[in-house]
C-alpha cells in the first residue's frame, strides 16, 4: 500500500531521514517506533504530502505523493501529533467540512457523518461544540474527521497521547475495527504497550533509519525462535536439568512450577517436546507459546542493532 | 456554494443575532447623521458610509483576512486544511471572501448608502470611487493572505503572534501618503496620458488588487505543495516597475531610460524582499544540485527560490538603464549617476546576496539572516558614514562607491568587492559539501 525509495530528508544542519526504503503491507496496522528524532513524525508528514523531501519517492495506492499531494489526500488520513479542532464549530460541522473538503459528493456527505459519529460513539455529541468537548472526545472527533472519507491509510501520530486508559481501550477497538474494514494504518506512539494490542507490524526508526520492518507475527530472521511457556500442576525438580538436555531449548528461567524458554522448531517439534514431556512423568497444565511483544521486539531491535554496529 | 472553505466560514462569520445587529447598528448610524445633519444631508451620509465601509472593510477586513491564516497555525488546523483534496484557487476565494463575508455584508449596506446619496448630491465619478473602495479592499485582504502565507514558509512563530496583514495596510498608507498629488489633482499625467484622478485611482486599485489575488494563489499553491513555475514574480518586478515609471515620464528624461531605471530599483527591492523572507539555506541549494545533476529541469525550475529571477532581471534593467542613458546628453555628474551607477547597483546587489547566502548556507543557520543583516548594513551603511565623518573619502569611496570622477571606477570597486564575496561563498559550499559527503 506504501511504497517508499530511497527517501531523505534534511533540516537545517540535521538529516531527520537518510536513504531509507521500506513497505507497508495493505490491510496491516504497522507500529511506527523509535526514540525521539529519530524522524517518526517527519516519515509521516512526507507520506502525507506535507513535506517535500530532498529526494526519494513515496507511492500510495499506486499514485506518486510527490509529485500528485492533492490526488493522494483523498485516499489518506493524518492525524497529527498537535492536532486542532474548529472550537465554533459543532461536531456535525466540522465532520461535514472535512468531508466535503476531501471531495465527497454533497449527497453522500449527511450518510458519512451518521456512519462515522456511530463509528466513534459521537452520535449524542453531534451538535455540540467542538470547544466544550473533553480531550478524548476531542480525539475522536480529530480521528473522525480523518476517516469519513475512508480513505485507504490512515496515518496517525501519537494518536493516545493525553487519553485516559479508558479512551485508550476505545481507541484500540477503534482500530482493529478499521482494519477489518480493509483500512491500512500507520501509527507512532512511544507508548508500546498500546500500540501492542492492535499492531500487526513494526517499523523501527533510529537516527533516520530503518533498523527493522517486518510483521510481528514472525520471528525476526536473525532469530528463528519462538517463546515457550510451561506450567506444570506442582512444582518439579527435575525439570530445569530435563528441559537443558533438549536440543532444541534454551531455557530463560524456572520459578517453581513455571518454566520459560525459547525454542528452536516448528510446531511438529513443539508437539513432540510436549509428548515427552509427559513420557517423563510431569504433570503438564498448560504449555503455550508466549505472543511476541512489541517492547521485546523492540528492544530486541535495538540490541541486534547496536550488536550489528560493534 | 460548493466551496467548503467559504461554507465553513460562513458558519463562522454569520449568526442569527449579527446578521441582525450590523444593519440596526448601520441603520442607528445613518439615522444619527441625518437628525443631526442641518446642512448638506447627501454629502454628509455619503462621508459616514465611504468612512464605515473603510473601518468595516479595509481594516476589519484586514484582520479577518490576516486571522484566516494565523488562526489556522495558531490552532494547529492548517494541516488539516493542507491534507483536504482543495486546490489551491478553492482554497484562496473560500478564505478571501469567506472570512471577510461578514465584512462585506456591512460593506454592501454602506455602499449602497454611499451610492444613492452620492448620487443625489451629484458627485462626479461616484460609481468610480466606489468601485475603487471595493478593489482597494480586496486588494488588502488578498495582500494580507499571500503575505501570511509566504512568512509562514520561513517563520511561522510571526504568522501565529498576529501575522503580516499590517505590512499590506503600511504599504497602502505609503502609497496614499507618498501619492499626494493624484488625491489632490483632477488630472494625473502618467505616460504622457491625462488620466482623469477617479479613473487613474480605479485603475490602479484594480490592477493592484488582481496581483494580491494572483499572489495569494500562487502562495497558496506553494503551501499546498502545488508546484509552479517562478514566473509570476519576475512579470510583478516588470509590471510595478512599468507603472511607477509612468509617474516620471513627464520630466525631462528619457521614457525608455526612467523605465529601466524604475525596473532596476524595483527589482533590487523586490530580490532583497525574497531573499530576506525565503528559506535560502543549504537545503535548497541541495535540492537544486540534485535536480540539475539528473537534469530534471521542470523540477529545478519548480525548487528555484524566488530571488535569482529579480537579481537576474537586475542585471538586465541595470544593462539597459546604462545603455539608455547615453541618448541623454547629460552633464558629466548626471551620466554618472544615470550611466554607470545602475551596473554598479547590480553588483551590489550580487555583493549583498553572496554575502547573505555565506551566512543562511551556514550549517547553524538559526540566526543567519539576523547575522548576514547586520553584516549588510555594517557595510552598507556604518563603513561609510564613519568614515565620511572622519573625512576619508576615499576610503568611505571604497566601500560606497558612489559619485566617483570616473563612472567607471564605481563599477571596478563594486565588481571586486562581489569577486570577494563570491569567493567567500564558494568556500562555504565546498566546505559545506565536502562536510555532508563525508556525513553521507
Amino acid at each position: 500500500m506504501i511504497q517508499i525509495s530511497g527517501l531523505t530528508f534534511d533540516y537545517p544542519g540535521h538529516r531527520a531521514l537518510d536513504n531509507i526504503s521500506l513497505t507497508v503491507s495493505a490491510g496491516s496496522v504497522t507500529a511506527l517506533v523509535g526514540p525521539n528524532g529519530a524522524g517518526k513524525t517527519t516519515l509521516m508528514r512526507c507520506i502525507a504530502g506535507l513535506e517535500t523531501p530532498l529526494t526519494g519517492s513515496i507511492h500510495v495506492a499506486g499514485m506518486d505523493v510527490i509529485a500528485n499531494p492533492r490526488e493522494v489526500h483523498r485516499t489518506m488520513g493524518y492525524l497529527s501529533d498537535f492536532f486542532g479542532l474548529y472550537q465554533d464549530l459543532s461536531v456535525a460541522q466540522c465532520l461535514e467540512y472535512a468531508a466535503a473538503s476531501q471531495g465527497l459528493p454533497a449527497a453522500d456527505i449527511a450518510a458519512a457523518i451518521a456512519t462515522t459519529a456511530r463509528q466513534l460513539g459521537l452520535e449524542a455529541r453531534l451538535q455540540q461544540a467542538s470547544g466544550s468537548l473533553s480531550r478524548g472526545l476531542r480525539q475522536r472527533v480529530a480521528i473522525g474527521q480523518a476517516i469519513i472519507h475512508k480513505p485507504k491509510v490512515l496515518l496517525l501520530d501519537e494518536p493516545a497521547s493525553g487519553l485516559d486508559p479508558e479512551a485508550r481501550a476505545s481507541l484500540a477497538g477503534l482500530f482493529r475495527q478499521l482494519q477489518a474494514d480493509g483500512m491500512t494504518l500507520l501509527v507512532s506512539s512511544h507508548i508500546l504497550a498500546e500500540l501492542d494490542e492492535y499492531s500487526t507490524h513494526m517499523l523501527s526508526l533510529r537516527e533516520g533509519h530503518v533498523l527493522e520492518n517486518r510483521a510481528l507475527s514472525l520471528a525476526h530472521p536473525a532469530v528463528a525462535q519462538r517463546h515457550l511457556l510451561l506450567q506444570l500442576a506442582q512444582a518439579d525438580a527435575r525439570l530445569p536439568e530435563w528441559l537443558k538436555e533438549q536440543g532444541q531449548v534454551m531455557l530463560r528461567h524456572v520459578t517453581g512450577d513455571l518454566a520459560g524458554f525459547d525454542f528452536h522448531g516448528d510446531l511438529a517439534d513443539q508437539a513432540a517436546l510436549l509428548q515427552a514431556l509427559l513420557q517423563a512423568g510431569f504433570a503438564v497444565a498448560s504449555f503455550s507459546e508466549q505472543k511476541e511483544n512489541l517492547q521485546q521486539s523492540y528492544m530486541q531491535s535495538i540490541a541486534l542493532h547496536q550488536a550489528e554496529e560493534a | 456554494m460548493n466551496n467548503p472553505e467559504f461554507r465553513r466560514n460562513l458558519w463562522l462569520a454569520f449568526s442569527p443575532h449579527r446578521l441582525i445587529a450590523m444593519p440596526a447598528i448601520l441603520g442607528l448610524l445613518f439615522l444619527a447623521i441625518v437628525l443631526s445633519s442641518s446642512f448638506q444631508l447627501a454629502k454628509d451620509l455619503h462621508s459616514a458610509a465611504t468612512t464605515s465601509f473603510i473601518f468595516i472593510v479595509w481594516l476589519w477586513g484586514l484582520r479577518n483576512a490576516n486571522a484566516s491564516i494565523v488562526d489556522e497555525l495558531r490552532d494547529n488546523t492548517w494541516d488539516q486544511q493542507r491534507m483536504s483534496a482543495l486546490q489551491p484557487w478553492e482554497m484562496t476565494w473560500g478564505k478571501l471572501f469567506g472570512a471577510t463575508s461578514f465584512n462585506w455584508y456591512g460593506g454592501v449596506i454602506c455602499l449602497v448608502v454611499a451610492a444613492f446619496t452620492g448620487f443625489a448630491y451629484e458627485e462626479a465619478d461616484t460609481l468610480m470611487n466606489l468601485l475603487t473602495l471595493v478593489a482597494t479592499a480586496v486588494l488588502l485582504h488578498a495582500a494580507s493572505i499571500a503575505l501570511n502565507l509566504h512568512g509562514s514558509r520561513i517563520e511561522s512563530r510571526i504568522i501565529r503572534r498576529g501575522g503580516m496583514g499590517w505590512v499590506a495596510l503600511f504599504v497602502l498608507f505609503m502609497f496614499i501618503s507618498s501619492a499626494h498629488n493624484i488625491w489632490s489633482s483632477y488630472q494625473i499625467n502618467w505616460w504622457g496620458m491625462q488620466v482623469s484622478n477617479s479613473l487613474f485611482l480605479f485603475c490602479s486599485s484594480v490592477l493592484f488588487a488582481a496581483c494580491a489575488v494572483f499572489a495569494a494563489w500562487r502562495t497558496m499553491c506553494s503551501a499546498l505543495q502545488v508546484r509552479t513555475l517562478p514566473w509570476a514574480w519576475p512579470l510583478f518586478a516588470v509590471i510595478l516597475g512599468a507603472y511607477l515609471a509612468g509617474f516620471f515620464s513627464n520630466y525631462d528624461v528619457n521614457p525608455a531610460h526612467s523605465l529601466f531605471t524604475s525596473a532596476l530599483f524595483v527589482a533590487v527591492s523586490m530580490t532583497y524582499v525574497a531573499l530576506i523572507t525565503e528559506p535560502t539555506g543549504l537545503v535548497v541549494w541541495r535540492r537544486l544540485k540534485l535536480r540539475q545533476k539528473a537534469e530534471d529541469w521542470q523540477g529545478w525550475l519548480q525548487q528555484l527560490p524566488l530571488w535569482p529571477s529579480t537579481l537576474a532581471l537586475s542585471f538586465l534593467f541595470a544593462l539597459l538603464a546604462s545603455v539608455s542613458a547615453d541618448e541623454l546628453q547629460l552633464s558629466r555628474t548626471a551620466s554618472v549617476i544615470f550611466g554607470m551607477a545602475p551596473l554598479t547597483l547590480a553588483l551590489m546587489l550580487l555583493r549583498d546576496t553572496c554575502i547573505f547566502l555565506f551566512f543562511t548556507f551556514s550549517p547553524n543557520s538559526k540566526r543567519a539572516v539576523g547575522a548576514a543583516l547586520f553584516y549588510l548594513v555594517v557595510i552598507n551603511m556604518l563603513l561609510p558614514f564613519l568614515t565620511r565623518v572622519a573625512n576619508m573619502e576615499s576610503l568611505s569611496y571604497f566601500f560606497l562607491p558612489v559619485g566617483a570622477d570616473n563612472p567607471w571606477q564605481g563599477v571596478l570597486v563594486m565588481a571586486s568587492h562581489t569577486a570577494i564575496a563570491f569567493s567567500l561563498l564558494r568556500w562555504r559550499l565546498r566546505h559545506e559539501d565536502g562536510q555532508s559527503q563525508s556525513a553521507g
